[in-house]
């Protein structure tokens, strides 16, 4: 641009020459500042800091003072003004700034336009392009040139490519060499600066190399090797949070599934499940003889038969053809009826039932009840521990003294023995003249009483075992007693045994009509009730042992009376016919209840020492439960034995019963009998006893259990008692 | 598996071998081990007899092969095992076979007499070699239990308890061989099933079936004591069943809920008593009270105790024979049983002599000899009875009387004191 300025002065120098003179400083200013650029670009290396440092006008002036010092008197001027600055410069690029002098042409006009950086279109329509430093108008150069004088310059002047108008001033500014190789190198993306060279060797300051010295020789900081307390802030306040909980563990992230089964929760009974139900299609019967060609000759119908059929309605006929026979296969003619069979196929198959038959498949084990194992029933009787033999006939029944030291037996050999439970000794024998049928020990533990049913007759026997005390009060108790005054009107005649029978231990003798079946005591000891092979309505009676009077409780006979039996608690009275058993209430005298068995023939009955619940035996072996708060109806039928059952047996305190069976096994099952009336007892088979042999078809007559041990007797036809533990 | 290690070593003096591994078969036997010691010991001793032996592997009777008895108790056979010799017990020896008129209840023995009670309602002595010397009636019922108090030369005393529920305390002349009732003890409102005389011989023990244990003083007075329910009874019977003087308890233990069977003094003011509500409790006589009590699952029929092993055995209406021990105060502990027996064991009594040898009678006819050390087979089985064993009695001199329902006596001889007893 300098350059260009002072190529244009030819023009403008003329002009103002003086006026430049005079105005220098403004000038210059202008230029210098234009000026500055280039000289940072051409001259980058002799520009110094303390330059850069200076002001804006003193740059300026400095700049001036560096171009114009030696040529102008005015720049002269300001250079003593400034000599500070000037010198310094001097001294610091002296030589390359003479060159530059001596290039420089000193007719450069120094035009300076104020208007500042505005569109110079704005000066369009003016003859004028701005102003100077005075305030007068800067002309544009007088461009009357036509195109054809263009051309000619353009043809002419060989300088005219690197000719350029300076927009500001209007003149026109030829580009000098330097100029125009600046311009390429632009162009080209190169450096401005010849002498710049872009790819010097990097120095690596910090490298891997450890070198000898440091970078800095500045000894360590002490934070360097002293814990940071603000450090150990930041960490105690994260462990406080981590112990408070504030601050949590990141959460395992959930695995989920890369897939899954897009139908795994379809419902199988929604809209598109149920087409997924197929139903098969109905078959076809497959053919038979009859549909032979060649038929055996008994399926060919004959000629009535043939007739019958054609006199059927089509529906009703059991073949819809009539058997044929032919000679051979090729004489069989068309089908007929195909495309009629073709039809009611499809009939068969769009007609067929659409309703899927469900069919349960139930494992028959869970059907069963789960039942505790008997081996957690302990304690139950379970093998035979003593055999009490002295018997010859069978022994048809038992009794244990409410202690349990001595046991009491009746067989069918005419006698009573006594036994000690303990030892199986024979402490005592009772001939009795007869067929014992039942024998009962008095259960109140204040009396020393048995009862002796044989045949006509039930004898109250003082056995005179256990407390001399006891047997000898209740001797006392029987010989104490006065007959009342006037004569009772008795069913039965009382009779006070003497000489041989009262040494023997009999005490009274209560004579019957009638063969006596049974004979039970009441819990309290003082009543027992006797049963008579009688169709009458005398079957049963009831006896009073201390007052000696004896009645007839019912007045018309039920049936054959097979069992009696006290409640052991309530005033109950139990009455087993075949069919049935009868439940009385012995204070309002009135029928309270009718249990049915549901068998054919009761045999024995046993009833739960709290008094709830009933054993019935029969001679369809059967055994059935009842829960008398429950129903009429048996709670649970047990059919275990293989033959007719004989007896049955509650035990005092353990949850067992038992029953014994002419196959000659006793079945122990624990009967376990709840407080809380909404728990139904349980029942489960526990042992079954063997040891009795069968004899004349019978097997065991009479179970019973120990009143304090679990320890079962069982009587039997092979002449035994055993007593299993 | 064909060899083992096995090292010998015994406790007797007389039949100790080197103390160095051998190298056995493992399916030997007893014969096999004992003729192996023979050998050794033939070696080492120019003279010797051939002595069978017994083998015990960690305390245990070997009773089969060496290699399964070890199998059956867990020893490995990897290492060294340790087998103690001693000389076999020999078999015991039938001596006697005394007939009574009806079952044997109880056996009491000295060294010169056997007291027996009877279900013909008396009891009988007899003297070691078989003679009965002295048949004692007066009870009206069974005898069920019987006691020597005293044993002198001139006199003795001896007791014997009764179902009729009295004790009778007699003094027998041995002299004059005259038997005198001294005292009848009464009190008991049941069968006085067991009774026994303390260690003093001055007071005795009774169990009887009314669920009572009574001490009773066993020193003969010439004053009768009260009958407190005397008065209520008709004089006439009083008179027909009185022989001796009337004697009563000195204090009265109840606690039991069912009827005593067996009852014991196991220290000088301590007793035993066993029941039917199968409990065995011990008692402090002298302050009267409960000290322990012992709950099994069974009857109990017997108990024995033992001052050598201080331990209860215990035989109840099961096939088991149990082992207590008394001092611990939790009860419910059974050490050990012991199982052969098919029948219920009906008695028990241990050696006076050796401290861990018992025997035992059974319902199934069968004595059977027990080494602690052995409790899944017994020493030896004496299967002579006939019908069921009710009691058995060993005798300080190594007698071993057993009575049953076949109303015979049996008495063999037996010596456990061989070898390792005191070693």
């Amino acid at each position: 641009m300098e350059r260009a300025g002072g190529a244009r002065c030819g023009l403008s120098s003329a002009l103002r020459a003086e006026a430049m003179e005079e105005h220098d400083q403004g000038s210059d200013g202008l230029t210098d500042s234009e000026e500055s650029i280039y000289s940072g670009l051409e001259d980058s290396g002799s520009d110094s800091s303390s330059e850069e440092e200076a002001a804006e006008d003193q740059d300026s002036g400095a700049e001036g003072e560096l171009k114009g010092g030696s040529r102008s008197t005015a720049a002269q001027a300001r250079k003593e003004q400034v000599p500070g600055t000037s010198r310094s410069v001097e001294s610091g690029s002296s030589l390359p700034l003479l060159d530059e002098y001596e290039e420089d042409s000193s007719d450069e006009e120094d035009v300076r336009n104020t208007v500042g950086n505005i569109p110079m279109e704005w000066y369009q329509d003016y003859p004028h392009a701005g102003y100077d430093l005075d305030g007068r108008r800067i002309y544009k150069p007088i461009r009357t040139k036509d195109e054809l004088d263009k051309f000619l310059e353009q043809m002419e002047n060989p300088d005219y490519w690197r000719t350029v108008q300076d927009k500001l001033t209007g003149a026109d500014v030829r580009l000098t060499d330097e100029q125009v190789e600046l311009v390429h190198r632009l162009q080209k993306g190169q450096f401005g600066d010849v002498n710049l060279n872009p790819y010097q060797p990097a120095v690596d300051f910090f490298s891997s190399q450890v070198m000898v010295h440091p970078v800095t020789n500045r000894p360590a900081d002490k934070r360097s090797f002293i814990p940071s307390l603000v450090e150990k802030e930041k960490v105690s306040k994260l462990v406080h949070a981590i112990k408070m909980g504030w601050i949590k563990p990141r959460k395992p992230r959930e695995a989920s599934p890369a897939y899954y089964d897009l139908w795994a929760q379809e419902d199988p009974n929604s809209i598109l499940g149920r087409h997924k139900m197929h139903v098969p299609a109905p078959k076809l019967r497959l053919p038979g003889h009859e549909e032979s060609y060649n038929p055996p000759p008994e399926y060919l119908p004959s000629e009535e038969e043939k007739l019958a059929w054609e006199q059927q309605e089509a529906a009703e006929r059991k073949l819809n053809f009539l058997p044929q026979q032919y000679r051979c296969l090729r004489a069989v003619p068309a089908y007929a009826r195909f495309i009629h069979e073709r039809f009611e196929r499809c009939l068969d198959l769009y007609l067929c039932p659409r309703q899927r038959k469900m069919r349960v498949n139930v494992d028959p084990e869970d059907l069963i009840p789960k039942l505790p194992r008997p081996r957690d029933l302990q304690p139950f009787p379970t093998t035979q521990a003593l055999v009490y033999r002295g018997h010859s006939g069978l022994v048809r029944c038992l009794s244990v003294s409410p202690s349990g030291q001595w046991l009491v037996s009746g067989s069918d050999d005419g006698t009573v023995r006594f036994w000690e439970v303990i030892s199986a000794r024979c402490m005592k024998t009772l001939p009795a003249q007869g067929v014992v049928r039942s024998v009962a020990w008095n259960p109140n533990p204040a009396v020393c009483l048995v009862a002796v049913a044989v045949e006509q007759s039930i004898l109250l026997v003082n056995p005179g075992l256990g407390d001399k005390l006891l047997w000898g009060a209740t001797d006392q108790v029987i010989e104490a007693y006065e007959p009342p005054e006037e004569e009772r009107l008795q069913p039965v005649t009382w009779a006070v045994a003497a000489g041989t029978e009262h040494s023997r231990g009999v005490r009274l003798i209560i004579q019957h009509g009638k063969p006596v079946q049974q004979v039970t005591w009441h819990p309290r000891g003082d009543y027992l009730a006797g049963v008579l092979a009688d169709n009458s309505h005398q079957q049963v009676l009831l006896h009073q042992a201390s007052r000696r009077w004896s009645q007839s409780p019912f007045r018309r006979s039920k049936g054959q009376v097979q069992r009696v039996l006290f409640h052991p608690l309530r005033p109950f009275f139990f009455v087993a016919t075949q069919r049935c058993v009868r439940v009385y209430n012995l204070l309002r005298q009135e029928l309270a209840k009718k249990l049915l068995p549901n068998c054919k023939w009761v045999s024995s009955m046993a009833v739960h020492p709290a008094g709830d619940n009933l054993i019935c035996g029969s001679y369809d072996s059967k055994l059935a439960w009842f829960d008398l708060d429950l129903s009429t109806k048996p709670y649970r039928v047990l059919r275990h034995h293989k033959k007719a059952l004989r007896s049955v047996a509650f035990h005092q305190h353990y949850p067992l019963f038992a029953s014994g069976s002419d196959d000659g096994s006793v079945i122990v099952c624990h009967g376990m009998v709840y407080n809380d009336l909404l728990q139904n007892p349980l029942i489960v088979p526990v042992k079954v006893l063997k040891g009795h042999a069968p004899a004349q078809d019978l097997g065991v007559l009479d179970v019973l259990f120990h009143p304090t041990q679990p320890w079962l007797f069982s009587s039997g036809a092979d002449a035994t008692i055993r007593l299993f533990t | 598996m064909a060899q083992l290690q096995a090292r010998f070593f015994t406790g007797n003096r007389k039949y100790v071998v080197d103390d160095v591994p051998f190298s056995i078969p493992a399916a030997s036997e007893i014969t096999d081990l004992s003729n192996i010691i023979n050998k050794l010991l033939e070696a080492k001793h120019e003279v010797h007899k051939y002595v069978e032996f017994d083998f015990l592997v960690k305390g245990q009777f070997l009773r089969m092969s060496l290699v399964k008895h070890m199998e059956v108790e867990n020893i490995s056979t990897e290492e060294v095992v340790e087998i103690e010799y001693v000389e076999k017990y020999t078999a015991p020896q039938p001596e006697e076979c005394m007939f009574h008129d009806d079952w044997i209840s109880s056996i009491e023995a000295t060294e010169e007499w056997i007291l027996t009670g009877s279900y013909d309602q008396t009891s009988r002595i007899w003297s070691i070699d078989g003679k009965s010397i002295m048949t004692i009636a007066g009870h009206t019922e069974v005898v069920k239990d019987v006691a020597w108090v005293k044993k002198d030369s001139l006199s003795c005393l001896l007791l014997s308890a009764s179902l009729d529920q009295t004790i009778l305390l007699w003094e027998w002349n041995v002299e004059r061989n005259k038997v005198k009732a001294l005292h009848c003890c009464r009190g008991h409102a049941g069968s006085v099933d067991s009774i026994a005389v303390d260690c003093t011989r001055t007071k005795f023990c009774s169990g009887s079936w009314d669920k009572m244990l009574k001490i009773w003083s066993a020193v003969p007075t010439d004053e009768e004591d009260e009958m407190e329910e005397a008065a209520n009874r008709p004089r006439k019977k009083q008179k027909i069943e009185q022989l001796g003087l009337t004697r009563t308890p000195v204090a009265t233990f109840s606690g039991h809920t069912e009827a005593v069977s067996s009852v014991l003094w196991s220290d000088a003011e301590e007793i035993c008593s066993a029941s039917w509500d199968h409990t065995i409790k011990i008692w402090d006589v002298e302050t009267g009270g409960l000290k322990s009590t012992l709950t099994g699952n069974k009857v109990f029929n017997s108990i024995s105790y033992s001052q050598l092993c201080r331990r209860l055995a215990s035989g109840s209406t099961d096939r088991h024979i149990r082992l207590w021990d008394p001092r611990t105060k939790d009860g419910s502990l059974v050490l050990l049983s012991l199982t052969s027996h098919t029948g219920w064991v009906t008695s028990v009594k241990w050696s006076p002599t050796h401290d861990q040898q018992l025997i035992s009678g059974s319902l199934d006819n069968v004595v059977k000899i027990w080494d602690t050390r052995s409790c899944k087979a017994p020493l030896y089985d004496l299967a002579a009875h006939e019908d069921k064993v009710l009691c058995v009695e060993w005798t300080e001199a190594g007698l071993l009387l057993s009575g049953g329902a076949d109303n015979k006596l049996y008495s063999y001889r037996y010596s456990a004191t061989t070898s390792d007893v005191g070693a």
